[in-house]
């Protein structure tokens, strides 16, 4: 489930990476202290960009962590089955290390997204921050496929 | 779990090994000389410096304090221990306490870096304008530090043993005087090294307690045969050989307890003060974010690490001692030691079980340190200077800083030396209280802009209350305290310790003062523009200065809105 949550959000991260530039342009000319903030009603295109990413990697981490106990506790028999090789049952495997790798996949997920996002905005945290980080950003901004 | 109250006060893990050992009490007595010697080597002269190590702190070396500062006797020896005990059960613990850091990620790492505040009642007295506020926070952030050292105080008692053997001080069982010992030590160390070097600590504390894990982990499989390279992944081919309790499914504890603890473990890591602050401490909310990736990261090699010790413990258990599971099973005292008793009964050195001994007092005096720091500087910082005495001097403050770490101090050995369960559930009490108290306010308050002051009090004072009851219901009795209308399970009403049980009553209390929170500050006035700002500050894509906080930007630079006022 992870894979195909992942892959619906590279989707749409293709789809609105086309009107990027314009949306980098309007963002420039908004004043973040104006805009309402709503976790519902995200105000700007950045927040409603960025809420989609959350939206999106909180869904995945639910059925992650909440799931595999859940089908557990609706088919056991069929859950229970061992494993071939690993010798687990499936859903001491799911439970024990499937959530909790999962989320780690999920958390390098969504720092990745974040910093593609940055990019997009033409937000560069090195600016402020003088040259400490500068090198992390650009080796970033170019794994960026 | 609920209320099973055990050989309480005598706690004696069976098996173990009690007897004073001269190589283990070195390796213990120099590893706590070199926390001192860190700390006064590191120290630093200012607050700033003290509190936020001068915000400078990189991606990896801040995941590693995040690590360091999350995994306590709780990690330690209390996962072990549920997961030998409780089976299925006890991987709610493994899933809530690692799981947690992703919503964490999401949802309030570099929103909370944003903010720039210090401390859980800082943030919460300044973003809802309220001193009452910041002194309901301050009161839960004491009681944390209170019911989380508990736990700490119960492994450490359960560990020296191992180590010192029973010291015998008159009136005391072997266990409480250990208790005391630990704890004195504890304490004294705080007051030696002060909170001087506590970050730069936390480095050498986590390589010291993943690497006595880890490397126990690996002795204890290779020398039994039970694992080579990966025991994380070995552990598997050994289920099918232990009793059915230990991976059947629910028939230790019900579905909806596995649920009702994993949520609160979730919204409780959310919820931690000393948790949260560790975002304070790094160069940019870009940082704040891969730093809690690569702290995941850390925390799940002791994690993934866990289940296999708890495996492998179970089965020297069941050959060297007698059956696990059932009458006359292990006790939850063995139990808390699974990790030092599975070395002892796989016949490693003396020295050896007690490195693997010494890194779960590490993991216990950190954290507790950790614990008391934050705790008195809620009494000291929050309450009595803020509220009570805004003229004091530096000198009372620190003179109230130490009383209450003294009194921290007197409080949790006194709860410990006949605690009410096992080292898990005593942390998660606390995790309960920080669910339901702190956690809805830090997301409503960086997540909708008009959560107000009235919404944060009446919230905050509901999860107060309803954590306060399954712990009246279930703990209480076990310390005298209306034991009376307690039944012979030990709780006062078995029905509502199975829907609300004090392990995992954030199921209950969380969305419960979600609401509240909300249906308040809909129906009272919004929160000024100030406050507003603030919040629209923690969400903006704009790079911050290192030192700055989202107060400073909209007071300096809020362009060219201040006629809005």
């Amino acid at each position: 489930m992870n894979d195909s949550e992942q892959g619906g959000a590279e989707s749409e991260s293709r789809e609105y990476r086309t009107d990027g530039g314009t949306a980098t342009a309007r963002e420039r000319s908004v004043d973040y202290l104006d805009a309402e903030v709503n976790i519902f009603k995200p105000s700007t295109p950045f927040m409603r960009d960025h809420l989609r990413i959350i939206w999106t990697g909180f869904v995945a981490w639910a059925l992650i962590v909440f799931g595999p106990v859940t089908l557990t506790a609706i088919v056991p028999d069929a859950m229970s089955t061992p494993m071939p090789v690993l010798g687990f049952p499936l859903h001491y495997f799911l439970i024990a290390i499937g959530a909790p790798g999962g989320s780690l996949l999920l958390a390098f997920w969504y720092a990745r997204k974040r910093d593609a996002l940055d990019e997009k905005y033409g937000i560069d945290h090195a600016v402020t921050e003088g040259s400490a980080d500068e090198d992390a950003v650009a080796a970033d901004g170019g794994s960026d496929a | 779990m609920t209320g099973a109250a055990l050989l309480q006060g005598g706690l004696l893990p069976e098996g173990l090994n009690v007897s004073f050992k001269l190589l283990p009490s070195i390796l213990v007595l120099s590893m706590l000389g070199l926390f001192l010697a860190i700390g006064y080597v590191f120290r630093v002269a200012d607050t700033e410096g003290m509190w936020v190590a001068g915000r400078s702190i990189g991606n990896v070396e801040n995941g590693m304090a995040i690590g360091a500062n999350w995994m306590s006797a709780a990690s330690y020896l209390g996962m072990a221990a549920t997961i030998a005990l409780s089976g299925i059960y006890g991987l709610s613990f493994v899933v809530g306490w690692s799981t947690g850091y992703f919503i964490l990620l999401i949802f309030m790492a570099a929103q909370m870096r944003r903010f720039g505040k210090y401390t859980a009642p800082d943030f919460v007295g300044d973003r809802f304008n309220s001193d009452t506020a910041r002194a309901i926070a301050a009161v839960t952030t004491f009681l944390i530090g209170f019911v989380y050292a508990i736990g700490q105080a119960r492994g450490m008692g359960l560990v020296g043993l191992y180590i010192f053997g029973d010291i015998g001080i008159p009136g005391l069982s072997g266990y409480q005087s250990m208790v005391v010992f630990m704890m004195a030590i504890t304490v004294g160390y705080l007051t030696l090294s002060g909170m001087l070097g506590a970050t730069k600590n936390m480095a050498v504390q986590y390589v010291i307690l993943i690497v006595a894990f880890l490397v126990g982990l690996y002795a204890v499989g290779f020398t039994q045969g039970y694992s080579t390279l990966l025991p994380q992944l070995e552990y598997g081919r050994l289920i099918s050989e232990l009793s059915t309790e230990f991976s059947a499914p629910f028939v230790n504890e019900s579905y909806y307890l596995w649920i009702a603890t994993a949520f609160t473990l979730v919204v409780g890591t959310c919820g931690l003060p000393h948790v949260l602050v560790r975002f304070y401490t790094v160069e940019s909310e870009r940082t704040a974010r891969w730093s809690t990736v690569w702290g995941l990261f850390f925390i799940l090699l002791l994690y993934l690490s866990a289940p296999a010790f708890a495996a492998f413990g179970t089965d020297l258990f069941a050959a060297n001692v007698g059956p696990v599971y059932g009458e006359g099973g292990m006790s939850s005292a063995a139990g808390d030691v699974i990790v030092v008793l599975a070395a002892q009964l796989a016949n490693l050195p003396q020295w050896f079980v007690g490195f693997v001994a010494a890194g779960g007092i590490a993991a216990a005096i950190a954290t507790t340190a950790g614990l008391f720091i934050a705790g008195s500087s809620a009494i000291s910082h929050d309450i009595y200077t803020n509220i009570i005495n805004p003229d004091a001097t530096q000198r009372e403050q620190v003179l109230v800083g130490r009383l209450s770490i003294i009194a921290l101090g007197i409080i949790t050995t006194l709860a410990a030396l006949d605690p009410a369960a096992p080292i898990a559930a005593l942390v998660s009490y606390a995790f309960s209280l920080a669910g339901a108290v702190l956690f809805p306010m830090f997301f409503l308050g960086l997540w909708w802009e008009n959560t107000n002051r009235q919404g944060a009090l009446t919230g905050m004072t509901t999860g107060l209350v309803i954590w306060f009851i399954p712990m009246l219901n279930e703990v209480a009795p076990n310390y005298g305290l209306f034991s009376g209308m307690a039944g012979e399970a030990g709780v006062i009403s078995p029905a509502l310790a199975q829907w609300v049980p004090a392990v995992g009553s954030a199921l209950v209390a969380t969305p419960i003062v979600f609401i509240v929170t909300i249906a308040v500050s809909l129906m009272t006035d919004e929160p000024d523009l100030e406050t507003k700002k603030m919040v629209r500050q923690c969400h903006s894509p704009e790079p911050m200065g290192q030192q700055q906080t989202a107060e400073d930007v909209i007071s300096t630079d809020g362009g060219e809105t201040p006629a809005d006022d």
